[in-house]
């Protein structure tokens, strides 16, 4: 039998500062393993723990993964740490991704911010490898700060594409920065889609997603229809530690991924 | 009613002989006024397979309290070193029901815990009835009786003179096929003693309900939900010291926490009971955390026993053995918080 505890042995290819606080590491297991974007994996420093993580890369590519990585705590730490050469392990993939499948055909709208840019980037990858198969694409996303934007150069130049409708938002701008400042949600009136039929994609730290997902109902979003990405205390990411229950699911099993009428209901979902 | 045959106390300790050549036998050892589980050995004293249930959860044996489930980064299950299966006998009704909850979250799910599947497989359950009741027993507002019905290999009933031994599996029953120079069939007489010893335990356990004011489980549904915003749980949550004893000792709790060590040579992924009652249990590492207050994980204790489960598995995640009662250092009683959350103050 499979042991679910057990970390696939695997590769630092490199380490890149994204922003101050994020890095990106590239990897590659030793083992094959792939993901649907929205599902998550633990990331192991072998002898230190393990994290919940995200990759931020393209599902399709199956051999190198990504992850960017905000330094938090201790093994966040260590993470900042690594460089080229280095061993680390991967367990996954986790839980339930975003169900793109089921958004052919549909117009679709990402709200990010801040740390939330990471899995979103996976997100996007994954909708423009499918490029043509949606009405339209939406993408808002906000940050603290433009050196805190995370991805800026790669994100700035997703504006060039003809399949994008794309705008950012800074809260506190600088002499880099000619868009928008405000939140996130100060960019959404723009967008001119048939609202009941659309798709909502947030995330984002819970209280912009608490605003955005607000400002979407006002807009006439469905709840069924906009997909959030919840962060609890994954651990054991198989639904048995216990850790990041949320209401009648584990965070880690039935989400990470999951649509505002499913958990709106719960107690603690934005603490 | 299932197959049932009589063994002499006489030749209970032979028995239990025989069975520690093929398996490491546990039973509960009375020390002064509580029962604890001893490893068997041929000299072993003060065995008791009635009275109440031991101290230790029946948990332990399945979902140990410390385990290594993953060495560096080879996918063999590591196996504890005494490679013998367990047999635990004198096991309780309320422990056994702890099975519902525990079976669910390891066995019964799309990744299976091949640890607790693995001892699930391998160890052998010899339950006994309860033949007294002490006063934190109140398995039966929980729907359960004194003496075990299932979940059970062999189940002993203690009578004069010796067992009512019952099959519930067919591991127990080869167990009885191998052994049979042991067992004799049952009198109807013995029978009778069965059925009034068991109903005089049951009004033992009825008796306790009166006393403590205990309420069913059939009035449990909703109470957590209702009381949500109640000033029930601060109040109740006042004394509360923070130590997870509930959780140890519950059989039902199944969190764990998974912590890595290494040393020169390799690394090991251990995995330790964990208690929803200490504060960082549902922190993130950014440092947002959903239940800050003690109280709050006091109610998230009570919504996960009587909410969560029975929604997703339903069943109610206590079995009334009382232990954590008598575990509380600040004399928490879930009886007590059970029946303010049924009456709403």
């Amino acid at each position: 039998m499979n042991n679910p505890y057990r970390p696939v042995e695997t590769d630092v290819l490199e380490a890149i500062q994204e922003t101050p606080t994020i890095k990106t590491i590239k990897v590659k297991p030793k083992e094959r393993m792939s993901f649907q974007t929205g599902q998550f994996m633990e990331i192991t420093i072998p002898g230190v723990g393990e994290i919940p993580a995200t990759p931020s890369s393209n599902p399709a590519s199956t051999e190198i993964m990504q992850f960017s990585i905000m330094r938090v705590g201790k093994v966040t730490e260590k993470i900042h740490q690594l460089k080229a050469g280095d061993t680390i392990g991967l367990r996954g993939p986790l839980g339930a991704g975003y169900p793109v499948d089921s958004f052919k055909g549909k117009e679709l709208v990402v709200v990010g911010g801040g740390c939330g840019f990471a899995p979103l980037r996976s997100l996007m990858y994954e909708l423009f490898n499918r490029s043509g198969q949606f009405k339209s694409l939406y993408f808002r996303g906000g940050c603290k700060s433009p050196k805190e934007m995370v991805y800026r150069k790669e994100t700035e130049d997703w504006g060039k594409r003809p399949d994008l409708n794309l705008r950012l938002t800074v809260d506190v701008g600088d002499e880099t920065w000619k868009g928008n400042v405000g939140v996130v949600t100060t960019i959404l009136d723009d967008i001119k889609v048939n609202f009941p039929e659309a798709i909502g994609v947030v995330c984002g730290p819970p209280i912009m997603m608490k605003f955005a997902i607000k400002k979407l109902l006002e807009m006439g979003f469905q709840e069924s229809k906009i997909y959030l990405s919840m962060e609890k205390n994954m651990s054991c990411g198989i639904g048995k530690c216990g850790h990041c229950r949320l209401g009648t699911y584990y965070c880690c099993k039935d989400g990470p991924v999951f649509t505002y009428d499913k958990i709106k209901n719960f107690h603690e979902i934005w603490d | 009613m299932s197959k049932c045959v009589f063994l002499w106390s006489g030749d209970l300790k032979s028995f239990i002989g025989k069975l520690s050549e093929t398996y490491q036998v546990y039973l509960p050892v009375k020390k002064g006024t509580q029962r604890f589980y001893k490893k068997y050995v041929p000299d072993l004293n003060n065995i008791v397979m009635g009275e109440v249930r031991p101290f230790e959860p029946l948990k332990a044996f399945f979902f140990r309290a410390k385990e290594v489930v993953a060495e560096s980064f080879e996918n063999r299950v590591p196996s504890p070193p005494a490679d013998k299966p367990l047999a635990i006998l004198g096991v309780k009704a309320c422990d056994l029901k702890g099975f519902k909850v525990e079976d669910f979250v390891f066995s019964n799910n799309t990744d299976p815990d091949p640890f607790y599947l693995k001892n699930r497989e391998r160890n052998l359950i010899i339950s006994s009835d309860c033949t007294c009741a002490i006063d934190t027993c109140f398995c039966l507002a929980l729907g359960l009786k004194p003496f075990p019905q299932e979940n059970f290999d062999l189940n002993f009933s203690p009578i004069q003179d010796g067992y009512i031994v019952e099959v519930g599996s067919s591991k127990g029953e080869s167990l009885i096929k191998q052994h049979t120079s042991y067992f004799k069939e049952v009198a109807k007489v013995q029978e009778d003693e069965r059925y009034r010893q068991r109903n005089q335990v049951l009004q033992d356990v009825e008796t306790n309900l009166k006393q403590f004011d205990v309420p069913s489980q059939d009035r449990f549904q909703g109470a957590v939900e209702r009381n949500f915003d109640s000033k029930i749980w601060e109040d109740e949550a006042k004394t509360c010291v923070e130590c997870g004893a509930c959780n140890a000792i519950c059989p039902t709790c199944h969190c764990f926490l998974l912590y890595d060590q290494k040393d020169e040579k390799k690394m090991e992924r251990l995995r330790i009971w964990d208690s929803c009652m200490i504060k960082d249990f549902a922190r993130v590492a950014g440092g947002a955390n959903p239940r800050k207050k003690l109280w709050m994980r006091l109610r998230n204790r009570f919504e996960k026993k009587f909410d969560f489960f029975p929604k997703v598995a339903n069943v109610y995640a206590c079995t009334g053995c009382g232990r954590c009662i008598s575990a509380c250092p600040a004399k928490i009683d879930i009886r007590k918080v059970l029946k303010r959350l049924v009456i709403g103050s």
